[in-house]
């Protein structure tokens, strides 16, 4: 009896289970089907009956302003929009072994070296579109059209005014000098943002200087490098360093954090846009273009076309905190009170071609 | 054929399927090994002189630190649970199972949030008490935290394992080695450590592959290990045959620590089987000794389950307007589908080959059984390229044969993921089922033959029923890890699959663990459930 | 008396049946006793109450000058009492070898006495050459015997064997009958074992205790238990 009243037990389990997943998957096709279309029905009817009213995107941005615009997207065009969303590097990976076979239309990631990569892979197709030469300045995409540049991040050096006066800011060439030593905040080296920093600095100042500079800079850590961004604001204003390198729209969240506490630590602190006498502060794309086998080369355009439209720029520069690469838009107002700055002015695909030789730099001067 | 096979072989219906199966679930990987013996690439000196070696020591010293740990950890718990009767005993039992819901990189963050500049520990002494306190006090961005988080979160796999053992096996030998004069603390190091060697290994080695492979908590806190080689490796240099030699290694280095174990074993047998089982009858502890253990088995819970989840539950709370929509419901039961049908996938093929490697003898089998285990060894996004590479060859193969119309079927649909998820936890499910089979031995089987059923109907009348409870936590096991798996699901899922790790990555890997906060809890709570079911079966299980 | 059990009691917690109710029972030192009885006659309870593996619910045990259970209450736990016992599937220790097994009661003696004890107990059972062996690797007839010299060779008080020879072949039981007497009776060990076999009982004790219920029906020498009618009965199940 016993034994029988434990089966009852797993056999209820089972086709509790199965129930769960039966709902689950019939409202998942529920769900794409409305999803981008909730307002207007008659047009999700249309994207049903043809087939190819859709565009399939492998994006490593996953942010929920991202999948808003989407819907938009959708509710503009008609276009149904499917998402993969995931790490860039698995994305090309996965691109790369499904071929001409792929599904996947645009490729968008947060980084121009991730962008430079998919291309040199073969990955992506040259698009000629009046409206994203419009929208987009030159240095902003690709010389061969085959990636916009849709956002830009600029990667800053964050300071705490009570110990650091913005005088002796300069440059980040500047913070490899010895006043630095035990003062320099900045996360792990297998982030992507500094191993762009890095790449630009190999074009703008060669490998050998570079490679001094790391090991400057080294030295020149308040502590072993670790956790996020947002670690090393909050390790400002504990004490633990006096600057740090870091991404302006993370500052832009904490503000607007949930979390009332992370408010208080980033008005705390004080942003300066480095090397504005020099070379011009590092700026970083995320992007998209369309892949080589695109099924939808149409859509894919269309969906690119629309993410550089000023009305989606100013959203992602308002929801995100990112700066908009169409010269049209002004940046959110949060992010114009910390003023404007001149930019790296380099060519974004070096950034991918240095890549590797930033990262072995990096290891070689031993920034973990 | 006029006479049956003593034993199944390898040309017979089982031997064959089982066979058939690992191959098939050996294949993807297959697929990606053979580059291992590619000549070196450009980047393989620098990764070896930059890498390799200081990356080797820290992935050694926190997987043997973190095994230490949770062989600590989960026997002793393991055996105050099961020896001694205190207060919370019953309700302990299979609460010390739930820190195995809380994913180690969700931990990690949860844990650092907590003690972090701006976490509740400091923020308290900062704005309530005036101290500023040095952050080295708070830091556990290090290896002994890490040490600390993987132990914490993982040591139910030792505690669930040695528990099952310890009330099916060593009743006797402990009754005796107390009647000879030994203590409950020397029993328990004479006896009842040795005694459950083979179970105490089977927990641990699931402890120390998910440490080696974990990519998460490593790379927050910031700590080069072997897996962060392996994917710099893949994604700076670009190269993913360097990493997939790297992958190789840790491979190899981990087939070495489990073939060691066995080795030093040697011709000493552990298991101990009886055909009468007595429960272990439980002491009853009074005084400071009940303080003790009530201390210690509540301070593990309260680590390893209350504390993160006060905190997850505090974030969710300010983020739960925004981030919980009603497309959450789908992320759920999408979850709970695509672990369900997988963990039965695995327990299934589990028994079968369990089945055969147990009856047949000889190399075969016995390859067959540790090949099991190759899927869990490996990194997960690794095994994700080697599952595209297969899915897009069958895809390939199928347009071939029905014409140039068609379009990737296989490789597009859940069943690609699903497929993922049993090769990478096949070990789990199968280290279950097989102990199942080693407790209940062969004799109900022969017994059985001699009654005159055949190998097919002895398997489904007794073999199968006599295993439920192995089957029941194996299926459990799986289901969990599945729910709480990342890099497979990420890469491999259809179009607008979320699942609840997705959309917890997704806000964690931004940095946002707040928003993350939510569907990590609904991830505890898919677990929980699934857990609490677990433990009431096998309570109710004679034994 | 060497032994001495007054009014010992047993229930399941809960329960309000008495598997063992107000057994007594007093044994001279060196003296051989069997208690005999069917399956879920409380007889294995009464080794475990005397073990110390069981609670009684009252009664009084007394084994030489130490009291371990007074009305009741357990005044000495388990390992403290001194006393040896061979268990039904005999629980050798399968992680360690027979030299192991045989010393494992004897840590706090020195290590020389220790090597004298074990090979006093390998002589005993003659069994010197398997020293370095597994448990097993051993037969069964040859585990019992390990058992055996393991619960001897701390010099117990009072040596408790739980139906010695249920996993034996019959040919064997035989055999080792006569041999464990041999064996016991060298050592004087007082031995108190319960078996549900008559034939045990009449070959190996000095003395037959009866037990259903939980109770004594009847006790004496074994060829005064045996004769009656009553027992004749039994004889046929």
């Amino acid at each position: 009896m016993k034994i029988r009243s434990n089966w009852y037990l797993v056999m209820l389990f089972a086709v509790f289970m199965l129930v769960l997943a039966a709902c689950g998957s019939g409202e998942e096709n529920e769900e794409a089907e409305t999803e981008g279309e909730t307002a207007n029905e008659e047009n999700a009817e249309e994207a049903d009956n043809e087939d190819s009213q859709e565009v399939n995107l492998y994006t490593s941005r996953h942010y929920d302003t991202d999948d808003a615009l989407y819907d938009q997207f959708t509710e503009e065009t008609g276009i149904e929009v499917n998402v993969i969303s995931g790490n860039a590097d698995e994305l090309i990976e996965r691109l790369e072994r499904e071929g001409e076979n792929t599904e996947g239309d645009v490729f968008i990631t947060s980084d121009a070296g991730r962008l430079h990569r998919a291309k040199e892979a073969d990955l992506l197709q040259s698009v000629e579109s009046d409206v994203l030469h419009e929208n987009i300045p030159e240095n902003f995409r690709d010389t061969d059209n085959q990636w916009f540049g849709l956002t830009k991040r600029a990667r800053v050096i964050v300071y705490h005014p009570d110990r650091v006066s913005e005088e002796e800011l300069s440059t980040y060439e500047a913070l490899a000098d010895e006043e630095w030593e035990g003062r320099v905040l900045v996360r792990p080296a297998d982030n992507i943002y500094n191993q762009s920093l890095v790449a630009s600095l190999i074009s703008i100042n060669g490998t050998e200087e570079t490679s001094a500079w790391a090991e400057g800079l080294v030295n020149n850590f308040a502590r072993t490098p670790k956790g996020g961004d947002r670690d090393q604001a909050k390790a400002l204003a504990a004490g633990e360093g006096d600057v740090a390198i870091m991404n302006t729209y993370y500052i832009g969240k904490m503000l607007n954090s949930a979390e009332e506490e992370e408010v208080n630590v980033a008005e705390q602190l004080e942003i300066f846009f480095p090397n504005q006498e020099t070379t011009g502060t590092h700026v970083n794309v995320s992007g998209a273009g369309v892949t080589a086998n695109a099924p939808n080369p149409e859509n894919a355009v269309k969906l690119i076309e629309f993410l550089s439209s000023e009305e989606v720029q100013d959203e992602f520069s308002e929801a995100n905190y990112e700066y908009p690469v169409n010269p049209n838009v002004e940046p959110a107002e949060l992010l114009q009170s910390w003023g404007d700055f001149e930019e790296q002015d380099i060519d974004l695909t070096q950034l991918g071609e240095n890549n590797t030789q930033a990262l072995m730099l990096m290891n070689e001067a031993g920034w973990q | 054929m006029k006479f049956k096979h003593i034993r199944p072989t390898t040309t017979s219906g089982w031997g064959a399927a089982a066979v058939f199966l690992v191959a098939i679930l050996i294949l993807p990987t297959l697929f990606l090994l053979v580059r291992v013996f590619q000549p070196a690439s450009e980047n393989w000196d620098h990764i070896r002189e930059f890498m390799l070696k200081d990356y080797f020591v820290d992935t050694i010293s926190i997987a043997v630190w973190t095994g230490l740990f949770s062989v600590a950890v989960g026997t002793t718990l393991a055996w105050l649970v099961s020896a001694y009767d205190f207060p919370f005993r019953k309700t302990l039992k299979w609460a010390l199972l739930l820190p195995l819901a809380i994913p180690p990189y969700i931990g990690a963050y949860t844990y650092h949030g907590i003690l972090d500049y701006t976490g509740v520990v400091q923020m308290t002494l900062r704005n309530t008490f005036g101290l500023e306190l040095s952050q080295a006090y708070f830091d556990i961005m290090h290896i002994p935290g890490a040490v600390f988080i993987f132990t914490i979160f993982l040591y139910p796999y030792v505690y669930a394992i040695t528990r099952a053992f310890f009330a099916s096996q060593a009743t006797s030998l402990i009754e005796s080695a107390r009647v000879l004069g030994s203590g409950p603390v020397q029993t328990f190091f004479r006896v009842v450590l040795p005694v459950s060697r083979a179970a105490i290994v089977a927990g641990v080695s699931l402890v120390v592959l998910e440490v080696l492979n974990d990519y998460g908590v490593v790379s927050y806190f910031g700590i080069q290990t072997f897996s962060t080689a392996i994917f710099q490796t893949w994604f700076s240099f670009g190269d993913i045959d360097a990493a997939i030699k790297l992958a190789g290694i840790l491979m190899a280095i981990v087939m070495f620590i489990l073939l060691l174990e066995k080795f030093l074993r040697g011709r000493r047998k552990f298991s101990y089987s009886t055909t009468k089982v007595k429960p272990l009858k439980p002491v009853r502890l009074y005084g400071w000794k009940k303080a003790v253990v009530v201390g210690y088995t509540g301070s593990v819970f309260l680590l390893g389950f209350v504390i993160p989840v006060v905190q997850l539950l505090y974030w969710a709370a300010l983020t739960f307007d925004y981030i919980f929509t009603k497309e959450f419901v789908s992320y759920i039961w999408n979850s709970t589908f695509v672990a369900s049908v997988s963990a039965a996938a695995i327990v299934v093929i589990a028994i079968l080959v369990a089945n055969y490697t147990r009856m047949a003898k000889g190399i075969v089998p016995a390859v067959t059984a540790r090949l099991t285990i190759l899927g869990y060894s490996i990194p997960g996004a690794v095994i994700a390229v080697g599952v595209i590479s297969f899915f897009i060859f069958l895809d390939e193969q199928l347009m071939t044969m029905l014409g140039a119309s068609s379009s990737l079927v296989l490789s597009t649909s859940v069943v690609m993921l699903l497929f993922a998820y049993v090769i990478r936890f096949m070990a789990i499910g199968y280290n279950s089922i097989e102990s199942g089979f080693e407790k209940v031995g062969m004799k109900f089987t022969e017994a059985s033959r001699t009654l005159g059923m055949g190998w097919t109907e002895t398997f489904f009348k007794v073999d199968v029923k006599l295993i439920r409870p192995a089957i029941f936590s194996g299926f459990i096991l799986v289901f969990v890890d599945i729910l709480k798996e990342l890099p497979l699901t990420l890469i491999l899922r259809p179009f607008n699959f979320e699942t609840l790790s997705t959309m917890a990555y997704r806000y964690a890997n931004d940095e946002m663990i707040q928003e993350a906060a939510v569907a990590s809890l609904f991830i505890v709570m898919v677990s929980g459930i699934a857990m609490y079911l677990f433990h009431t079966f096998i309570e109710k299980e004679p034994n | 008396m060497h032994v001495s059990i007054s009014d010992l009691s047993f229930s399941y917690p809960g329960t309000k049946e008495y598997i063992v109710s107000d057994f007594s029972l007093h044994m001279k030192e060196g003296e051989i006793l069997s208690i005999l009885g069917e399956s879920g006659s409380g007889k294995s309870t009464i080794l475990r109450l005397l073990a110390g593996l069981e609670e009684p619910v009252k009664g009084t045990v007394r084994v030489g000058d130490k009291v371990f259970c007074d009305h009741g209450n357990v005044v000495l736990p388990v390992e403290k009492r001194g006393i040896g016992m061979v268990f039904q599937d005999y629980a050798l220790f399968p992680h360690m070898t027979v030299e192991a097994n045989i010393t494992f009661g004897l840590k706090r003696w020195r290590r020389r006495a220790r090597k004298e004890r074990l090979e006093e107990m390998l002589a005993l059972i003659g069994m010197e050459e398997y020293k370095k062996r597994y448990p097993f690797e051993l037969s069964g007839g040859q585990q019992q015997r390990i058992a055996l010299a393991r619960a001897l060779a701390p010099n117990p008080s009072l040596l408790l064997l739980d139906e010695p020879f249920s996993n034996l072949d019959a040919h064997l039981q035989h055999r080792i009958r006569a041999e464990l007497r041999e064996t016991i009776k060298q050592t004087g060990t007082t031995t108190l074992f319960v078996t549900h076999d008559q034939e045990d009982a009449r070959v190996l004790a000095d003395r037959v205790v009866m037990v259903e219920k939980g109770t004594v029906q009847k006790a004496g020498r074994p060829s005064e238990v045996f004769k009656d009618t009553w027992n004749e009965k039994l004889l046929e199940v």
